[in-house]
């Protein structure tokens, strides 16, 4: 890596990276290497964030378009054969006893149920230059096809909703490690730091499995948190200002507080972590001023408004999450999770039962919007250097789930996950990873989720076996064992 | 000072030079990291057979050498302060001079309560002019119970301790809170740490049975300790699979707790560092293959498993936990005492029974009349107990639940004819639980012994329970003064604690990635002192915060001192730190003087930010807002929720624990300003804190200002600060500006 010679800044070798800096143009030692505070872990990165200023931004380890990604979380299992996955053959076995794939194994639990087919009811159609087959209840999406990159077959370590929401979100199956956008913010800081760079905008019904911990930091220094996107009121927390004073007398205070600092810091020379702290309440300042006006749509142009649906109201809430998610990266957030779906319970896409009813309903809520936010941002030229993500915690079975009564519902797949990128150096129209004709198990080489993580890593110009840190004995990574960047989908 | 880039001609001589210096100072930690990666590369693989290098020093007994002679020998208070010197000394340092006593007050009580001292305990001790004052407060502050407050989070934090399983549902865990006050009571009576070890790998095994009878059950306050081996998040189990994570939790958590190595590493592979097989990591959970959980109780639809019973033990507790469960019953009671009182104030303002017959329906109503504020009836101050008793209502019955004398605790199978018997362990290939290889039997390291022999355990006299003393058996053989590691990996934790950094500076991992100990004389010294000393933790501390080299100034003594000792890892001056998280919340209390100090309890649900509950409940919140006292005890006492970690908490570092978490990061972000500046917690507490002072001070602005620098600083303001504040103190109204300014200063934050 380091090779790309289109990149600004290309470090060839960590004494290049530091002949560099000592020339002035890196950012290492401004606020001055605070050896304690590294303790020794942020130096396995191959460019260590500076201690005080953890999100200043940092260079990528490898030329990629994206500066930005925003990953569209759906929370419950989507169903790949009922949307991005066309299984004839299934429908040709519908209500008929499943053949006998050989499967084993891990499955075992889930495949005692009586093993009766379910196609789906959806129709299928071929779109775009690509000719990929997309149900009907993606309509907007199909008109974007080529835009997309889709990878099939994804396995997760665990088909229990808490631990897969873990493993595709934070990338291991027990919780305590840092979220894909901590992990990022950690390798490249942020751009604008009147903003924090991570966000969250969760479903405005409520919060995903496992809550706040899906967007935490884990490990990694708490600078790498994700922030969440309050739509009511003030966007992020305890951003207002000390109700009764004016800004001005705020900045009265903040004054006064940063010159009782500076004589502290005075009678403690060198102590770079005191300076740290006294520019840490300029950008707190700084961002009190500038995060507001996020929020606040209603500038955005009637038509902007129609695009994402937020004149109706099965669509708007998501459509406003996408709406915003879009202003985030204008405003240069580098990592912004969208979620879909709360806990597991009706507004989420685990459709153990009725999935045809089950479908209908979420796909109405996201088809719209997420087909606007790639639109808008191609408009606008944000595409080229966003990379957008859609995922889901696992796949469904092409089976009947035994305990669903009334119309079939599917049960869990880990072995199945479908997901999809596009923007940034994502091949639209592309395809990795197969499933057989059930939808059951991958063909060929299986595609875990450490390789998606690489991959996301990698469109991010990072690289996942470098982006690492040690912690409690152990050098960890996103991508644990490493992963394989899944190169079919990279233009 | 330098946080704005420059192109490179606007830098000083004097900042290049600093540049240089902390390049030079990175460039050596990368090489030492990539030198150390590199070497921890080349001996993958290396299998206990291995030659023994330098690199073994952990699994040998510590050596017990007499402390060096010095040259500075006037500033070695205790033989510790040797071995500092001596690491000094060759580098041509020696320590900085001694911190002066309000700087030493303030260390002394963050350090060992994690509270600041009030502006009377730093008078005294300023004043006390006696030969061995200094000795008399640390004595007395080792027998504060808020000792055991502030150090049993020290504890909890390794022990992944939570009050919820995490995952799908975050289903609450109501007993696991009486861990929390095992761990408090054990430190502040100075449980020997083998003790405390036993307790809490088997406590249910310390009977010794001799005869025929039923099988002892275990005291009370062994059985809660034994939560410690049920703390890990918990999902939806699933069979072999479940069990076979579970065990092997326990097997990688107390191996990295207790013996500072990371055997859970060698779960799916051999050690790619250590000597540590992966056959051993088998031999190890083979030790736990008897563990039996309670199945649920009827209603826990996510199988967490059933607590035992423990009663309360504690002096007082009984009585305690009755008082609650009365007071508790009681809300009810009031809430319709106080509805009858209102009702008959309705008059026709509401339908009667012929009106409306549905009896729900009307109670319904009546609240709503009672808790409209625009209801002219009843006063707004008759109106805030009803609505504050009826916003605890819904969270009575958990917490009645929680006030029952039982335990989530575990206990060893009654083996056959009951129970099956001693469960085969196999090594699992790739550490998937349907994949099993050669069967083990219960063994302790081979790095240690030597050997790959079983272990001896010892069933009593007819081997009626042949699926007991398994645990205790590891549990005797990790709590023994032969065990090379387990004094040093605790001696080395309070040694960070207490001077900022580890003499190995990875405190849950003595192997190879450490780098090994700084000073491997002195950790060797200081672990043969705790074994002496009975495994006392309070002698430890006393030990280590009675040392020259503790009572150093944290200012360098020179530029030449900070030039050669850049990260401080010869101790050449005490370590500056900011407080952790739980410090800060328990400080801005103390300090506006609402800091409720009952110790023990129930856990406590202090205000969270509008709807962040709200947020990430699942069918339900779980936070039971404490808008009263009850809400301001110490923030160790504050609901471990794992899908929900406090804003305030989690900016300062805090966090809910996952895994055992060996040592907080002390993080710099501008979210920790916000929360400070803007937070409700701060605006609320400056009122108070204003309030104090005017009581304290009166109007004269000085002396304010005084007041406000005693209680938040422990010293007095110099000229320039008095210069600076002096309109901020001038008037009621401002002097909330003058409180916020002073809960933000860096000094509020940080400890010399």
């Amino acid at each position: 890596m380091w090779t790309d010679p289109s990149i600004h800044h290309p470090f060839q070798s960590r004494r290049d990276f530091l002949h560099r800096t000592w020339n002035g143009i890196g950012a290492l030692g401004l606020g001055g290497l605070l050896a304690d505070d590294l303790r020794g872990n942020d130096l396995l990165a191959e460019v260590p964030p500076v201690p005080g200023d953890p999100l200043r931004e940092r260079f990528q380890m490898h030329g990629r378009k994206a500066k930005h990604c925003i990953f569209l979380f759906m929370q419950g299992g989507v169903s790949q054969m009922d949307s991005f996955e066309y299984k004839p053959r299934l429908r040709d076995l519908h209500g008929q006893r499943m053949p006998d794939t050989g499967v084993s194994g891990e499955l075992q639990g889930r495949l005692t149920f009586p093993h009766e087919c379910v196609g789906s009811p959806f129709e299928f159609a071929q779109h775009g230059q690509s000719g990929r087959w997309m149900s009907s209840l993606f309509p907007h999406l199909a008109k974007k096809v080529d835009d997309l990159a889709f990878i099939h077959g994804i396995k997760t370590d665990n088909q229990n909703h808490g631990p897969s929401t873990y493993h595709v979100t934070t990338g291991s199956q027990f919780p305590g490690h840092p979220s894909v956008g901590s992990w990022i913010q950690y390798g490249l800081g942020t751009a604008n730091q009147n903003m924090p760079g991570y966000m969250v905008i969760q479903d405005p019904r409520g919060a995903p499995v496992n809550g706040a911990a899906v967007w935490a930091n884990g490990y990694l220094p708490a600078a790498y948190q994700g922030t969440l996107l309050r739509d009511k009121g003030v966007p992020i927390l305890n951003l207002s200002r000390p109700h009764s004073l004016t800004e001005a007398e705020q900045r009265r205070e903040f004054d006064k507080i940063k010159r009782l600092n500076e004589l502290h810091l005075a009678t403690r020379p060198g102590a770079s972590e005191l300076e740290a702290r006294i520019s840490a309440y300029e950008l707190a300042f700084r961002m009190q001023t500038a995060a507001p006006a996020i929020v606040d749509i209603s500038g955005e142009p009637e038509s902007i408004q129609k695009l994402y649906g937020l004149d109706n109201d099965k669509i708007a809430g998501f459509g406003r999450q996408c709406l915003l998610a879009r202003r985030l990266v204008e405003q240069g957030v580098r990592y912004t999770m969208v979620i879909n779906g709360v806990q597991i319970g009706g507004d989420s896409w685990d459709h153990h039962g009725k999935v045809q009813d089950g479908m209908i309903k979420k796909s109405a809520e996201v088809d719209q919007p997420v087909a606007a936010l790639i639109e808008d941002l191609k408009q606008r030229g944000l595409l080229e250097e966003t990379l957008v993500v859609w995922a889901s915690e696992m796949g469904r079975t092409p089976f009947v789930n035994g305990s669903a009564g009334g119309t079939p519902g599917r049960e869990h797949n880990s072995y199945a996950l479908c997901m999809w990128m596009a923007g940034g150096n994502v091949r639209g129209g592309a395809t990795a990873g197969q499933t057989d004709d059930y939808s059951l198990r991958s063909l060929g080489e299986p595609i875990h989720v450490r390789d998606v993580h690489a991959t996301i890593l990698d469109l991010m110009g990072l690289n996942d076996e470098k982006l690492n840190y040690l912690h409690a004995g152990r050098i960890r990574r996103l991508t644990d064992i490493g992963g394989h960047v899944i190169s079919e989908i990279i233009s | 000072m330098n946080q704005i880039p420059r192109p490179h001609t606007a830098y000083t001589t004097a900042e290049i030079r600093a540049l240089t210096r902390n390049l030079l100072r990175g460039c050596r930690c990368i090489f030492t990291a990539a030198t150390l990666l590199t070497v921890a590369v080349e001996s993958k693989g290396a299998g206990a057979a291995g030659a023994s290098g330098p690199e073994d020093w952990p699994y040998s007994r510590p050596v017990d050498a007499p402390p060096p002679e010095v040259k500075s020998a006037d500033r070695v208070v205790n033989p510790l302060d040797a071995f500092v010197l001596q690491k000094l000394e060759a580098t041509g340092l020696t320590l900085a001079p001694e911190a002066d006593r309000r700087t030493l007050v303030r260390r002394l009580y963050f350090d060992l309560i994690g509270l600041p001292p009030t502006p009377e305990q730093v008078e005294a001790f300023v004043n006390n002019t006696a030969q061995n004052a200094y000795g008399e407060l640390v004595d007395s502050l080792l027998a504060d119970p808020r000792y055991g407050e502030r150090w049993a989070k020290f504890w909890l934090d390794l022990a992944r301790y939570a009050d919820t399983a995490g995952y799908e549902g975050d289903p609450d865990l109501p007993h696991a809170w009486r861990y929390r006050d095992y761990v408090i009571d054990s430190l502040n009576r100075d449980k020997p740490y083998d003790e405390f070890i036993r307790e809490q790998i088997a406590g249910d095994e310390f009977e010794e049975i001799m005869g025929a009878g039923e099988l002892p059950s275990a005291k009370p306050e062994q059985a809660v300790a034994l939560t410690f081996l049920r703390l890990a998040p918990f999902t939806e189990p699933r069979g072999d699979e479940t069990r076979h994570e579970m065990l092997s939790e326990m097997t990688s958590t107390v191996s990295s707790v207790f013996l500072g190595l990371t055997v859970g590493c060698a779960k799916c592979h051999d050690h790619k560092y250590d000597k540590i097989p992966m056959k051993d990591f088998y031999r190890m959970q083979a030790f736990f293959n008897t563990v039996q959980i309670a199945p649920p109780e009827r209603g826990d639809i996510f199988q967490i498993g059933g607590p035992m019973p423990a009663d309360f033990y504690r002096e007082g507790e009984k009585e305690w936990a009755e008082n609650k469960r009365q007071e508790l019953h009681g809300i009810q009671g009031q809430l319709d005492t106080l509805r009858a009182d209102f009702g008959k104030r309705a008059g026709s303002a509401l339908p009667d029974e012929k009106q409306l017959p549905d009896a729900k329906q009307r109670a319904d109503q009546l609240d709503d009349w009672i808790s409209n504020p625009a209801n002219e009836a009843i006063t707004a101050a008759e109106r805030k107990p009803f609505l504050e008793l009826k916003e605890k209502l819904p969270f009575v019955k958990q917490h009645l639940k929680r006030l029952q004398p039982v335990a989530m605790t575990l206990r060893h199978s009654f083996g056959p004819p009951y129970e099956p018997g001693v469960p085969v362990t196999r090594v699992m290939l790739r550490g998937e639980y349907d994949k099993p290889g050669d069967p083990v039997e219960a063994g302790f390291l081979s790095c240690i012994t030597g050997n790959s022999e079983p272990a001896k355990i010892r069933l009593d006299p007819f081997k009626r329970w042949p699926t007991r003393s398994r645990r205790m058996t590891l549990a005797q053989w990790i709590a023994s003064p032969e065990n090379p590691l387990t004094a040093r990996v605790m001696v080395n934790r309070l040694w960070a604690q207490h001077f900022g950094r580890g003499i190995v500076p990875t405190l849950s991992d003595f192997g190879k990635l450490s780098g090994g100990p700084s000073h491997p004389e002195l950790l060797d010294w200081l672990a043969h002192r705790f074994v002496e000393n009975n495994w006392s933790l309070k002698a430890m501390h006393r030990l280590m915060v009675s040392s020259g080299t503790y009572r150093q100034s944290s200012v360098a003594a020179s530029d030449r001192a900070a030039r050669a000792d850049p990260d401080n890892s010869l101790l050449s001056r005490s370590k500056r730190r900011r407080i952790e998280a739980e410090a800060v919340r328990d400080a801005v209390l103390a300090v506006s003087g609402r800091l409720n100090p009952e110790v023990f309890g129930l856990p406590i649900f202090p205000p969270l930010p509008e709807d962040i509950a709200q947020r990430v409940k699942y069918d339900q919140s779980k936070w039971a807002t404490d808008n009263g006292p009850e809400g301001r005890k110490r923030s160790l006492y504050i609901y471990q929720q794992r899908t929900l970690t406090m804003p305030f908490m989690q900016s300062f570092d805090g966090l809910v624990c996952e895994d055992s978490v060996p040592e907080r990061r002390l993080s710099v972000t501008p979210l920790q300003a916000l929360e400070m500046y803007t937070g409700d917690l701060v605006n609320e507490e400056v009122k108070h804190f204003a309030a104090r002072i005017i009581k304290d001070a009166g109007d004269d602005p000085q002396r304010r200002i005084e007041r406000a620098f005693a209680i938040a600083f422990g010293r007095a303001p110099t000229t320039a600060e008095i210069t600076e504040l002096r309109d901020e103190a001038a008037s009621e109204e401002k002097l909330t500006g003058l409180c916020r300014i002073l809960f933000n200063a860096s000094e509020f934050v940080y400890v010399d």
